[in-house]
């Protein structure tokens, strides 16, 4: 299932929430512009369900029948997840002698697909702000990287 | 509502991404991500609205017999 935030990068046609039908209203447009079949779950307009799981804009977690956490990431990698899903499933079914649940952490350098020109539109479907408000904060990126 | 609560959610619910930024609101998302349960620990249980039907859905419910995918995200 899909868990409905806050805007990222809102602008003049897709705002930011001031009210929960304003939030609602922005969760259908998701829902038919993106095409998502999966139940969406809208979280309240103070991101209380953001805030408990760690507030990044596209993460996923996977929890485990019973509520414990077995996979979380501060990006969403559809390749990443379903590959996680097929070696958990398989090794908690089976559970040869020998073999114990362990906890690592992985961090990862890909190479994604950047399509920047497409990027910017979805930027500017947002409304033209959203598009100048993201050039100013690779602005103000650089300038941390280089501090 | 009361006033807090709209400031809380105020807060939440940036209006410009440009000054979020330069008030470092992504770094303390990144921060609060690692302070967020680690794999092997319970995770946070809520309700929260299903946008079709507008029931009221517990996660509990969800991942009671089978795991389960969260995503999160928006329109932008």
């Amino acid at each position: 299932m899909f868990v409905y935030t806050r805007e990222a990068h809102p602008g003049e046609n897709v705002p930011w929430h001031d009210s929960f039908g304003g939030k609602l209203a922005c969760a259908r447009l998701l829902r038919d512009e993106a095409g998502i079949r999966r139940d969406i779950l809208v979280d309240d307009i103070a991101g209380t369900v953001h805030r408990g799981y760690g507030l990044m804009p596209n993460m996923t977690w996977v929890i485990d029948r019973g509520g414990r956490v077995v996979y979380k990431a501060d990006w969403t990698s559809a390749a990443n997840v379903e590959a996680f899903l097929v070696r958990f499933l398989a090794g908690r079914g089976r559970r040869p002698a020998g073999t114990a649940a362990v906890m690592y952490e992985t961090q990862q350098i890909e190479f994604r697909h950047a399509d920047r020109n497409r990027f910017t539109e979805h930027l500017l479907r947002n409304g033209p702000r959203a598009a100048a408000e993201f050039e100013k904060a690779q602005e103000l990126w650089a300038r941390r990287s280089a501090t | 509502m009361g006033e807090k609560d709209h400031e809380h959610a105020a807060s939440y619910n940036y209006s410009r991404f440009d000054d979020y930024v330069a008030g470092g609101g992504d770094l303390a998302d990144e921060a609060a991500f690692r302070e967020s349960p680690p794999a092997g620990q319970r995770a946070g249980d809520f309700t929260l609205q299903r946008l079709d039907d507008g029931a009221q859905v517990t996660l509990s419910g969800l991942w009671r017999s089978k795991p389960l995918v969260m995503e999160f995200g928006s329109f932008t």
